[in-house]
């Protein structure tokens, strides 16, 4: 327990020390605030007025409390663009991403985990170098690669799924494969070695010694240490979906938060760049320490000893 | 301390003229495949172990040992060791031609083993009590509540204290000597005929070395066990000993009563082994240690494999390897053989 809770601290200091950085940096990369929101024609004045009015000639440092006060608040203002609701926009935007981003991430371990296990059991096999070949090849495509052959192939040629849109099953489907692909991989590579490593291990001669038998040495021994490893990387895992969202959401047009992000940066929509960016920094951070705790209580040599 | 007679007590150790052989290898070859090339690594070693005895087997490093004593658990590391000729008897049943089935019914059952570092043995992800309790109910048809009777009888057995709250210990929560007992009860929770221990107090304090080795011992002579112990501690072989087997290079060497082999050592390695000891070369300035180093297994001098570093080698004995000889209760491998002088 002891673990957890230093955990917790650290994810605090982690989110604070992520929040400044990622509200300095959009401050200071940013740009101009006000072309975005005011047309060409808007006196200097009438710009300078515009700042006052939001804050942005106050030192940046005042400028960040107020700013995360207002957030804590539960009103982390409007969009520039639309004027619409930081806070609606994020329960909407927030739903859809995070049913793309948990499909994606069961399937990372749904089904790299058993590829992982099979290829491990069937060493030099054939099924495990066709699925570890597999899985290098998955480790060197560019994500957005793939999804443009993913869209040409399954969309355009075989006309099987949609090549974009929201937000049923359908639609789902190829950014979700998309998304969790190099996952997918990275998890079958470890999984596999993890497992053999298990396999080797001298508590398996033990086990062999005491007459249990081979099965179930390996479904419940071997696995469950197997799986140590692999539940500590979960939170890589998230990060990398959250990372590779941003792509994946703009190519499928899957109206997410990485969609979002995008489309405000690039419209210097600040308000709404800098909260999203917080929100998916604060999802990496919290979600690291999911997993982390997952680890602890998988590992019990992190629990509280006797 | 003379070995001899730190002995425990003359009277309970040696076990009558009646005894009946439970474990018998004979002409056993175990063949190592490795980077392509492959060499034997245990070349036709005999060796028999009788109710309530303790037959310790000792040799240097690498000399096939722990493969000896793996292969008779059927558990030589796969793909890279195997047994290329020899029988394994145990009780009249050739181990190595049983079905894994089988063989897997008789470890823990009939036959146990415990290993040398307690610190991986253990699996970390369960409790001691869970794995003890496994392991009862994949050999016996009894009930949680009866699993749990034994493993915690087990346990008592093996002096692990408090045993019956260490159940839900994890073994890191565990001191290693303390593993060790875990090890100890899980092999004779089932009560087997033959333990074996390869070099189960080798990585513990020295403290805690002489408890495990007393409490193997008694365990061993309560139950009659027929007990194979591989170390290389010449002063454990001293005090637990009923006959011992010297190896070297993959071979028997020589085999003899404990006493009579400390007493009168006949082969040139075992006279080197005993006089490396602290306590007979204290008189001299340093330590003795047996000159050169074991030949690899990949390149075998020609002849006797002690010859290069035999001091009494003859000429002939680069000719061929001599053969084990046996005489009344001991044998020895030996062209020229001399009496041993301690120096
Ligand atoms: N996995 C392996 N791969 C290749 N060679 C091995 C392997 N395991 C053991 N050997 C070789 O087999 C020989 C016998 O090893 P073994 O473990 O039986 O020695 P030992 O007498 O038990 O030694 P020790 O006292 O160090 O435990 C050694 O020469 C060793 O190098
Ligand atoms: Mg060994």
């Amino acid at each position: 327990m002891k673990h957890t809770a230093s955990r917790l601290v650290y994810t605090v200091i982690v989110l604070f020390v992520s929040s400044v950085a990622v509200f300095y940096a959009i401050r200071l990369s940013g740009g101009d605030a006000t072309a975005a929101a005011l047309p060409g024609s808007a006196t200097e004045e009438f710009r300078e007025e515009f700042r006052d009015r939001l804050g942005l000639n106050e030192p940046i440092y005042q400028q960040y409390f107020t700013y995360m006060g207002r957030i804590l608040s539960g009103d982390p203002g409007n969009s520039l663009t639309n004027n619409k609701a930081l806070t609606t926009m994020l329960s909407e935007h927030g739903r859809n991403s995070l049913i793309l981003g948990g499909t994606a991430f069961g399937l990372v371990f749904l089904v790299g985990v058993p590829l992982g296990i099979v290829a491990s059991l069937r060493r030099n096999s054939w099924a495990d170098q066709g699925i570890m070949s597999m899985s290098t090849v998955a480790m060197a495509v560019p994500n957005f690669w793939l999804a443009l052959l993913a869209v040409w192939l399954f969309a355009s040629r075989l006309g099987w799924l949609p090549s974009a849109g929201c937000c049923g099953p359908k639609h789902l489907i190829l950014p979700a494969v998309v998304l969790a692909f190099e996952g997918i991989a990275l998890t079958v590579r470890m999984t596999r070695s993890s497992m053999i490593e298990s396999q080797n291990s001298d508590y398996v001669r033990t086990l062999r010694a005491g007459g249990l038998s081979e099965w179930r040495i390996t479904c419940k021994h071997v696995l469950r240490n197997a799986l140590i490893p692999i539940i500590s990387l979960a939170g890589l895992r998230i990060g990398q979906i959250v990372g590779y969202a941003l792509i994946v959401e703009t190519i499928f047009g899957w109206p997410g938060l990485g969609q979002v992000l995008v489309n405000a940066v690039l419209r210097r929509d600040y308000p709404v760049a800098q909260f999203f960016s917080l929100v998916l920094v604060a999802l990496v951070v919290v979600g690291n320490w999911v997993a982390d705790t997952g680890y602890t209580i998988a590992n019990p040599r992190l629990r509280k000893s006797s | 301390m003379s070995f001899v007679e730190s002995k425990i007590g003359p009277g309970e150790s040696a076990p009558g003229p009646e005894k009946t052989p439970v474990l018998e290898i004979e002409d056993l070859r175990i063949s190592i495949a490795s980077a392509g090339s492959s060499f034997e690594v245990v070349k036709g070693v005999s060796l028999t172990v009788c109710e309530n005895e303790i037959v310790c087997l000792v040799g240097e490093s690498g000399c096939g040992k722990s493969m000896t004593a793996l292969s008779v658990m059927g558990l030589l590391p796969r793909g890279v060791a195997r047994v290329t000729e020899g029988k394994i008897n145990y009780e009249g049943l050739d181990l190595l031609s049983l079905q894994s089935r089988e063989l897997r019914r008789l470890r823990a059952e009939s036959i146990s083993m415990i290993f040398q570092d307690p610190i991986t043995s253990l699996d970390p992800v369960f409790t001691i009590g869970s794995v003890l309790q496994e392991v009862v109910r994949s050999h016996r048809n009894v009930s949680r509540a009866e699993a749990k009777e034994i493993a915690v009888r087990a346990l008592v057995q093996a002096e692990l204290p408090d045993a019956a709250d260490r159940l839900d210990s994890y073994p890191h929560q565990l001191s290693g000597g303390m593993r060790q007992r875990v090890m100890i009860a899980l092999a004779i929770a089932l009560d087997p005929r033959v333990l074996i221990a390869d070099e189960p107090t080798t990585a513990l304090d020295v403290t805690v070395q002489a408890q495990i080795l007393e409490n193997l011992r008694a365990r061993q002579r309560e139950r009659e066990m027929g007990m194979l112990l591989i170390t290389h501690d010449l002063a454990v072989v001293a005090s637990v000993a009923d006959r011992v087997a010297v190896m070297y290079a993959g071979e028997i060497v020589e085999e003899a009563p404990v006493e009579e082999l400390f007493a009168d050592p006949q082969h040139p390695y075992t006279q080197g082994l005993l006089r490396a000891l602290p306590d007979i070369s204290v008189s001299r300035a340093g330590l003795y240690s047996i000159p050169g180093r074991v030949p690899s297994p990949q390149t075998p001098p020609p002849g006797c494999l002690f010859a290069p570093r035999c001091e009494h080698v003859l000429d002939s004995c680069w000719e061929g390897n001599p053969e084990l000889k046996r005489e009344a209760n001991r044998s020895l491998r030996c062209f020229n053989p001399q009496p041993f002088e301690v120096r």
